[in-house]
């Protein structure tokens, strides 16, 4: 299930942390660099998160799955 | 993938049985064969029976195209701007995995290479290692899979959960008419290369690109301006080293610049586009401006059309890019209003539009999409029309040579 912004971007928050720990260790390691690069990923992923849920309305979701159910028919004519 | 009719000339007599076998190499990797053999209850070999087998290329007549960008997969503008064209959204699988990276719509379907990582999350902290190194990709599996996409045989593609950062089941995909792989390295290995119909680089520039990670990240609690400076500067190296190489290989390169009309201009709102278009690539003729091979600067602001600052200037002529001969149409400015769209797409020429107006119709379309406003997405829809174009050409070209015919 994908996750909520709020709990991705609580990843988001602790993948900074830690980065800037691991690289106050070594500032040049390969642990340093991937970690930054989570920081990008997640980053990536909470920002989609906010679109979709900007872009999402639940009615039309739901309707998209059950379209035959009373709340989401649609009539022509 | 072949089907094949048999004819006999004598129907009644003989059985003839098509066995197949289905034998798995690898995860997703099919091969059939089929047999045919004549079994007879006639002692005498009866020589008058004559078979004809004739083969032809079915309908699965794949094309393929790399995007390789940044900003992620699937999701992004230009994957969305790109399907249209092709009519019909894209959508992720239904009843699949949630977090599936796929988008699939009538005539497209659209991979994230990402699903191709060796290495999950954990596994890449580990090692030390960005998703950016090649390391950390599965090529062989990502050459395989897509080389019988391409001939028409369905695979069981791994799913790299971008919010869990592990690696998910597999999820089926079927040959689409065409498949788009976008992702960091759709051009890093040669053979996934030479597969490719074409292929485009989204090339952004470092001013750019921390313009618009500073827009999409200061509202994320944790982040500051050091932390996403330190974020892209850490990941520098490692796209420079594997990612941006990638350029010279490309049909159609991308290039998105701070603008030049606007002097000490730091905010990254207007913007300068290029489009380098790579000369001699088959089914591909760039797109010009007033006349072939020439160099122009052009201003459409003026008499007929009133612009508000900054205006737009437009450029375009050959060059030599990454040892390639090129040309280039570029872009730097904003349309403010719809006149001025149709005013630019009228005096460019090759754009592979079926109809007057069919560029800035596509642009109205997706008025909402970033960069509808600039050559990002007069580009971006432009290259749409051109792979459209580029497709029709394969499809005919295909249709006019059948494999040819064997006699048993």
């Amino acid at each position: 299930m994908a996750l909520e912004p709020e709990q991705l971007s609580n990843k988001v928050e602790e993948s900074i942390k830690s980065a800037q720990e691991t690289c106050d260790d070594d500032p040049v390691s390969g642990e340093c660099v991937a970690a930054w690069d989570e920081v990008e990923e997640l980053s990536a992923a909470a920002s989609h998160a906010r679109d979709r849920k900007k872009e999402s309305d639940p009615l039309e979701d739901y309707g998209k799955d059950n379209p035959e159910t009373d709340v989401c028919r649609t009539y022509d004519n | 993938m072949a089907a094949c009719t048999v004819y006999s000339t004598q129907t009644l007599r003989t059985n003839i049985s098509i066995p197949t076998s289905s034998s798995k190499t690898h995860v997703g990797f099919h091969q059939k064969q089929v047999v045919f053999y004549t079994k007879s209850n006639n002692k005498r070999i009866n020589s008058n029976n004559r078979y004809l087998i004739t083969c032809k290329a079915s309908d699965s007549q794949t094309i393929v195209i790399g995007l390789a960008a940044d900003s992620g997969c699937g999701k992004s503008t230009f994957m969305r701007r790109l399907t249209s064209v092709f009519g019909g959204a894209a959508e992720p699988p239904k009843g699949g995995n949630p977090d599936s990276n796929t988008l699939i719509s009538d005539t497209t379907t659209v991979i994230c290479l990402d699903d191709y990582h060796s290495l999950d999350r954990t596994g890449r902290k580990e090692k030390g290692v960005t998703a950016l190194d090649p390391r950390a990709n599965d090529f062989d599996l990502m050459y395989e899979q897509v080389k019988a996409i391409k001939d028409g045989i369905s695979v069981q593609k791994p799913i790299y959960n971008h919010v869990t950062g592990l690696l998910d089941p597999p999820e089926l995909i079927k040959p689409p008419k065409i498949l788009v792989i976008e992702g960091l390295h759709p051009m890093y290995d040669s053979r996934v290369r030479d597969l490719l119909d074409f292929s485009i680089y989204l090339d952004i520039s470092n001013e750019v690109k921390f313009a618009w990670k500073i827009q999409r990240d200061m509202a994320e609690r944790g982040h500051s301006l050091e932390s996403i400076k330190a974020s892209i500067e850490a990941r520098k190296p490692d796209f420079e080293a594997y990612i941006d190489p990638q350029k010279q290989y490309a049909d159609a390169v991308i290039e998105v610049l701070p603008t030049q009309l606007i002097p000490d201009d730091n905010e990254g709102k207007i913007l300068r586009v290029r489009l380098i278009q790579k000369e001699g690539v088959k089914y591909f003729s760039p797109v010009y401006l007033f006349d072939e091979g020439s160099t122009i600067s052009w201003i459409p602001c003026g008499r007929k059309l009133t612009c508000s600052y900054p205006g737009i200037k437009f450029f375009y002529g050959p060059e030599s890019y990454k040892g390639n001969e090129v040309s280039v149409v570029e872009m730097d400015g904003q349309f403010d209003r719809l006149d001025e769209l149709i005013y630019v797409e009228s005096h460019l020429s090759n754009l592979s539009s079926k109809f007057y107006g069919e560029v800035t119709q596509q642009m109205l379309k997706h008025a909402d999409f970033p960069g509808s406003n600039n050559g990002t997405g007069l580009f971006q829809t432009i290259v749409g029309l051109k792979i459209r174009d580029l497709f029709e050409q394969i499809v005919a070209s295909r249709a006019e040579t059948p494999v040819g015919a064997t006699k048993a």
